[in-house]
């Protein structure tokens, strides 16, 4: 215990804190500027000068320890000279522009001069110029504002471990700055933004919108990008959301926020949101009624179920609806229609992955929290760049190799390039080698723990001699025992698996493998995740084969619970997978699908293939919030809320509940409410009246989400759950190996970048600004073998269509790949890329599309 | 007294190892190999031996702290920034004697416990650093570096590492950001280097002189090394001085000899018979000195007992002629331009009062300068993260103490009236 005397007050500490921290936690206030609290500390702008006894000079209290019978002093008239001199030195060259300046009235400096300030001004001569930078996209810098705290530096570099920006020159002449001057070509995740404490550094997207006093509400809710689930601060004025901001003391986020978090936020307020239900009229579509439109496509549905059965009817959900939407479409789908065709783009990896670890581990395997990557000793990361799919969660990945963790990966990643990682880059289409040599090498060295037999005995059956991995793969012997040496040595290892190694051809192979590696070493599993609840949607029963609460749909005893629960049989067949619809709808098997916010004619492989089979239906109907390539093609379509504009719950990747709350009101309906309005008109009563009123109902079903309220999760969000998972179901574990690998040539990879998310992005103006095109990415080699260079035109050709692109030459991309998005219209990397499933886990193989790249325009 | 550190600097040849050997270099070596290690450190402590490097710091208490650091391996840097505007006592040594350096730094090395060295050289020593490289690879050659030092265990690896231009980096915890790579600017202390330095490990830093002091010190002994010079504050000292004298250069005296000896005696009195107006006794930093208070022993203890300090031990001369605003002036323009800009007072301070000066200098100051001076430095003075914008405050107070007069009336007269007379 140590106890010191601040202005008299005696404070007992029980761990050792900064005098700062000490008098905070007594609250005695001292004035700081270069002070924050999530950075190291600093002790520059000397605001927090303070008196003890027993030293000669004046203290910063930000970095003094508190040490037992410290005797300080904070509020002397001395002190208060030292703060008037300090915030006298912070003005002399500042612009005094807070008129203009978009931080006033939050800004700290501001706060700090109304309260202890200097009166008159004693500085006779020119004050130091730096004009307005709008060079960046999403950011505005006023450096004439700097008070040079370097909370943003540290920031970047301690925290979001971008190290982007530094203080440039020196003295008077320090300013900050990218170290290659101009644009800041950076991550863009805004987190220096929020660490600024003057108007040195902003957000442009709220520009002189508006003043920080007259933010009518804040409203805290949840992300709508990806699967991490960041909590945020939506400030609202007008109706409009001006500004999102993390919050420092949230769970999975504490006070960060990445790109699509922060200015990604706009396309809730866009104008090319839709506005009234349409219906196709001899072949366009026209606005319409909600009456109107609920009436028809209620009818549809029912005379085409009478005619042709349920199973003639599918609905795809989605991982950007709430928990409430897709529980709420399942049961419409299972009850109203009587058919289990029901299924969302979870498929196209994340939910056939899921559920293979699952069957090998028990459920809840992948459900591990975030912020406990930064702990791991060693974290080995396989398909896929975290930083940019889940980048929160990369920030984890980079603070373990900050404390000294190993960072182990599978190909390049871009992301954890400065972080020191063992690197192995196998051959394209040699993963699986590659990992066949690591378990082999595991299990020797580490034996094998005798807990799980039937991944035992598969562990058994795999045999790949390292020197012989090694030249299958392309990477040295030396460079593969030494990777493998890190792995067995760690002591509290993760695993970090990306849709790469799913989507690929033997992506169940890959999993056995990777799931080897992490029950060898004891690892914890992240499974990446590109959707806000592409969890939510697999746990609501959006599945053909599983009910709510991950409850296989084939044990009979769950049905029958289910069957109770809802008053309604529940049909014992299994539903069709998103890729049976489609195969479904070409045959003209599938006479009605109904889509709840998802965009299959985009999202899904063969762009143009969906597209023709979905014009053989006799009723598409699309729920979404724009009108979109799929809503296009729709017979009516429902114009949804958004995430902003409703409340509901996600569950993020590490299996945590969380509530969303309504920031800005519109008309209309939430998509559960569409689906509960067209079931009723079907004659099918869903009692529900608010999102609460569901979430209350699959607390009674769902065996996983037993006991939670809205109320519970209020407070915080709830992790991982409190019911029971589901165990012992463990059947064999089906894998299907890959063919051998196939010669030279090119193959189009999938580019996931940091600024988008799918098609959601393209309407954020914020980060379109930021990543304005769909390219064609290739290596430096790949560009020289065809002399092509930096924004050449090209036409990239596959068997099933081709697209022309500007080349961007990148170091990071591998030679036989060309890297396309799939975010941007009629660029989408999935029009290109041939339908081949996966046969044990059903989701498409991404990585066997053969590409040719020509110029374009001859 | 005969030479010690600057010892056969007039031999061409000086820097060269077997002349080095010849005089009876790396003598001392040997005989320290065979002392413990903790023994070494007591010979220090009983020479009373202190840094060199401005601030006097005891060297056997810092060698303690480091050695006692459980952690390994811990570094020995040797601070050869010499940045201090007016000195250059460093730079004989690096340049013809650079195995005296080496030598004392092998020692040192081995005394706390060190196994790796660097030297941080000022960026505008181009030769000396060649000179250094070249003595280094001969010490390598000779067994003076590397594993197996003599035929023993004891193991020291040496490297130059050469400064960018930056005064700051010769403070010490700012050299160690500058040696790791990042913008030199003082770190939070503590964690003292001697607990985390370099790389965070135990790190001893200490200047040229002080670490040419040791092989003189091990070979005749701490007792007999105390009797040298001031008994509070022992040993030779090397004195550089500039300005109005008529033989200004190095002098390596006795430590302790007076301001006044050292100017009248040693190097021959003022210029041409002027008259003495002011003496800055250690580098630019340290307070004037008007001519009545310059008989002082120029030593770390007494010196600020005479209202200055010892600091490197450059002394500055000015006669009559000098009009000591200007001086006050680019000694600000100096700061100014050197502070980090780390913290508030230095960075933003040291230019206001640099332009209030400028603006007395060049006859536009306005009454009521003179006052705001003293108040910005008083703003400055014991707020700042590092010593140098204490510096730069110091040295305003310092001169318009002792010449408040000048100012008022450079203020009145719009300009130098010393200057005026003069033309
Ligand atoms: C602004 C500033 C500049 C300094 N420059 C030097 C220098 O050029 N050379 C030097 O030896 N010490 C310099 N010092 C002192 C060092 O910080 C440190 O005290 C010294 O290297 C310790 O060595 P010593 O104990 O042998 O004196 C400087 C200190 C400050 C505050
Ligand atoms: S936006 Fe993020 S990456 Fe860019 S400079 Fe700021 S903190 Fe660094
Ligand atoms: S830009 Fe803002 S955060 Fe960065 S140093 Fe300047 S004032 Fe501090
Ligand atoms: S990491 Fe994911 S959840 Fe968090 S702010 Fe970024 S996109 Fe949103
Ligand atoms: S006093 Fe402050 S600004 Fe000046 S050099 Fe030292 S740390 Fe840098
Ligand atoms: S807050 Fe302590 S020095 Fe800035």
């Amino acid at each position: 215990m140590i106890t010191v005397t601040i202005n008299g007050k005696e404070i007992k500490l029980e761990k050792p804190v900064t005098v700062l921290e000490a008098a905070r936690s007594a609250g005695i206030k001292i004035p700081t500027l270069c002070y924050h609290e999530q950075l190291e500390k600093y002790g520059g702008c000397r605001l927090c000068l303070v008196e003890v006894e027993k030293m000669p000079r004046l203290q910063t209290a930000c970095t003094l320890m508190a040490a037992d019978g410290m005797v300080v002093r904070t509020e002397t008239e001395a002190i208060a000279d030292v703060r008037r001199g300090v915030l006298e030195f912070l003005l002399i060259n500042h612009p005094l522009d807070c008129p203009y300046c978009d931080k006033a009235g939050e800004c700290e400096l501001q706060d700090l001069v109304e309260k202890y300030g200097p009166t008159t001004g004693r500085f006779k001569e020119k004050k130091r110029k730096a004009p307005e930078s709008l060079e960046d996209p999403v950011l505005v810098r006023n450096m004439e504002r700097c008070v040079v705290c370097t909370r943003c530096v540290r920031m970047c570099e301690g925290v979001q471990g971008a190290a982007a920006i530094g203080v440039i020159n020196r003295g008077g002449h320090s300013h900050v700055e990218p170290f290659s001057g101009g644009r800041f070509e950076c991550e863009y995740c805004g987190n220096c933004v929020s660490a600024c404490p003057v108007g040195a550094i902003m957000s442009r997207l709220h520009r002189h919108s508006y003043r920080p006093w007259q933010l009518v509400s804040e409203t805290e809710t949840i992300c709508p990008y990806c699967g991490v689930g960041c909590t945020l601060v939506a400030q609202v004025r007008d109706d409009v959301i001006k500004r999102v901001v993390p919050r420092i003391g949230t769970p999975v986020n504490n006070g960060l926020l990445c790109s699509r978090g922060r200015f990604g936020y706009e396309f809730v307020g866009s104008k090319e949101r839709l506005t009234t239900p349409l219906i196709k009229k001899n072949g366009v579509l026209e606005q319409s009624t909600w009456e109107e439109a609920i009436g028809f496509v209620a009818r549809r549905l029912g005379e085409l179920k009478t005619r042709y059965g349920g199973d003639a009817i599918a609905g795809i959900a989605s991982p950007r609806c709430t928990n409430e939407d897709n529980y709420v479409f399942q049961k419409f789908m299972r009850v109203a229609l009587g058919t289990n065709n029901i299924d969302s783009t979870a498929r196209t990896g994340y939910a056939g992955a899921q559920a293979f670890i699952e069957n090998i581990f028990g459920q809840g395997a992948t459900a591990n929290l975030i912020p406990g990557l930064a702990n791991a000793d060693a974290v080995l990361i396989a398909g896929g760049d975290p930083t940019a799919v889940n980048p929160i969660l990369g920030l984890q990945i980079r603070s373990c190799a900050r404390k000294g963790g190993n960072i182990l990966t599978i190909g390049h990643v871009k992301g954890v390039r400065h972080y020191n990682p063992a690197e192995l880059k196998p051959n394209v289409h040699t993963e699986a080698a590659l990992l066949e040599g690591v378990v082999t090498a595991l299990k020797e060295k580490k034996g094998l723990p005798g807990s799980i037999q039937t991944l035992e005995s598969k562990i058994k059956e795999i045999h790949r001699p390292l020197d012989d991995a090694a030249r299958t793969c392309g990477v040295t012997e030396k460079d593969l025992a030494a990777f493998v040496e890190a792995l067995s040595t760690a002591s509290t290892p993760a695993l970090v698996i990306g849709k790469e190694v799913i989507q690929s051809a033997g992506g169940s192979y890959n999993l056995l493998l990777l799931s080897a590696v992490a029950y060898l070493v004891n690892a914890r599993i992240h499974l990446l995740s590109e959707r806000a609840n592409e969890q939510g949607v697999v746990d609501m029963g959006c599945a053909p084969d599983l009910l709510p609460g991950c409850r296989p749909l084939s044990y009979v005893e769950f049905r029958r619970r289910y069957e109770a629960a809802w008053k309604s049989p529940i049909p014992e067949k299994q539903g069709m997978t998103i890729f049976d619809m489609i195969d479904a709808a070409k045959a003209g098997s599938l006479r009605a699908l109904y889509v709840m916010g998802e965009n299959p004619v985009f999202n899904l492989p063969n762009a143009k293939g969906v597209e023709a089979a979905l014009r053989g239906l006799e009723l598409l109907v699309v729920q979404d919030i724009f009108m979109t390539e799929t809503a296009r093609m729709a017979d009516v379509v429902f114009p949804a809320l958004s995430w902003a504009e409703r409340e509901g719950t996600f569950t993020n990747m590490e299996r945590r509940l969380q509530l969303l709350r309504k920031a800005v009101n519109r008309e209309g309906m939430e998509d559960w409410r569409i689906v509960v309005e067209v079931a009723g008109n079907m004659g099918v009563r869903m009692h529900f009246s608010s999102a609460e009123d569901i979430f209350a109902e699959i607390t009674r079903v769902s065996p996983l989400h037993r006991d939670l309220s809205y109320e519970e999760l209020e407070k915080s969000g709830i992790y991982p759950y409190k019911g029971e998972p589901l165990r012992g179901v463990t059947g064999d574990i089906a894998v299907a190996k890959p063919a051998a690998g196939d010669g030279g040539g090119l193959f189009l990879g999938i580019e996931r970048p940091l600024f988008h998310s799918g098609t959601l992005s393209r309407r954020a103006p914020g980060l379109v600004k930021i990543y304005e095109t769909a390219v064609a990415r290739i290596s430096p080699a790949t560009a020289a073998a065809r002399s092509l260079k930096e924004g050449d035109m090209v036409r990239v050709s596959s068997v099933i269509g081709y697209l022309e692109l500007p080349v961007a030459v990148d170091f990071a991309v591998r030679d036989a790949l060309v890297m396309i998005t799939n975010n941007f219209e009629g660029r989408g990397a999935l029009s290109l890329m041939e339908l081949v499933l996966d046969p044990v886990l059903r989701a498409p193989v991404a990585d066997k599309t053969a590409v040719t790249i020509e110029k374009a325009g001859r | 007294m005969e030479k010690v550190l600057l010892k056969n600097i007039e031999n061409p040849h000086s820097a060269d190892i077997d002349e080095y050997k010849k005089a009876g270099g790396y003598r001392s070596l040997s005989k320290a190999l065979d002392m413990a290690s903790k023994d070494i450190i007591e010979e220090v402590k009983k020479a009373g031996l202190r840094g060199r490097g401005g601030a006097g710091f005891p060297v056997a208490m810092k060698w303690t702290f480091a050695s006692g650091d459980p952690k390994f391996p811990k570094y020995l840097l040797c601070n050869a920034d010499e940045g201090e505007p007016g000195t250059f006592k460093d730079r004989p040594i690096l340049e013809k004697n650079p195995h005296l350096l080496i030598e004392g730094m092998v020692i040192s090395g081995y005394a706390l416990g060190a196994e790796y060295g660097y030297i941080y050289l000022r960026g505008e020593y181009p030769a000396a650093k060649d000179i250094l490289n070249k003595a280094i690879s001969q010490a390598y050659e000779n067994g003076y570096l590397g594993d197996g030092i003599l035929g023993k265990k004891t193991r020291f690896h040496l490297a130059v590492h050469q400064g960018a231009g930056a005064y700051i980096c010769g403070e010490e915890t700012a050299l160690i950001e500058s040696l790791e790579g990042d913008k030199g600017q003082p770190r939070i202390k503590p964690p003292f280097p001697v607990n985390v330095g370099v790389f965070s490990k135990p790190t001893v830093v200490n200047n040229v002189e002080t670490l040419a002091n040791l092989p003189y010190l091990i070979g005749i002994g701490g007792e007999a090394y105390a009797r040298i010079g001031s008994p509070e504050c022992p040993g030779p000292k090397i004195y550089c001085v500039s300005g109005h004298v008529e033989r200004p250069g190095v002098y390596e005296l006795p430590m302790g000899t007076s301001l006044k000896d050292i100017i009248y005696t040693h190097c021959g009195g003022i210029k041409g018979g002027k008259k003495l107006k002011a003496v800055i006794p250690g580098g630019i930093s340290t307070p004037v000195l008007p001519p009545e208070k310059i008989d002082c022993p120029m030593d770390f203890v007494n010196m600020p007992k005479h209202g200055s300090m010892l600091g490197s031990g450059a002394v500055i001369v000015m006669d009559e002629t000098v009009c000591l605003v200007k001086v006050c002036y680019r000694a600000l323009k100096f700061f100014e331009h050197e502070s980090c800009g780390k913290c508030t007072p230095c960075r933003e301070g040291t230019g206001w009062l640099r332009s209030i000066l400028g603006r007395i200098e060049s006859g536009e100051g306005m009454e009521g300068d003179v006052d705001l001076l003293l108040s910005v430095a008083g703003n400055i003075i014991g707020k700042t993260f590092c010593p140098l914008g204490d510096g730069a405050a110091s040295v305003t107070q310092n001169f318009i103490k002792h010449f408040r007069p000048e100012f008022e009336a450079h203020i009145k007269n719009k300009g130098c009236g010393a200057r005026q007379e003069k033309l």
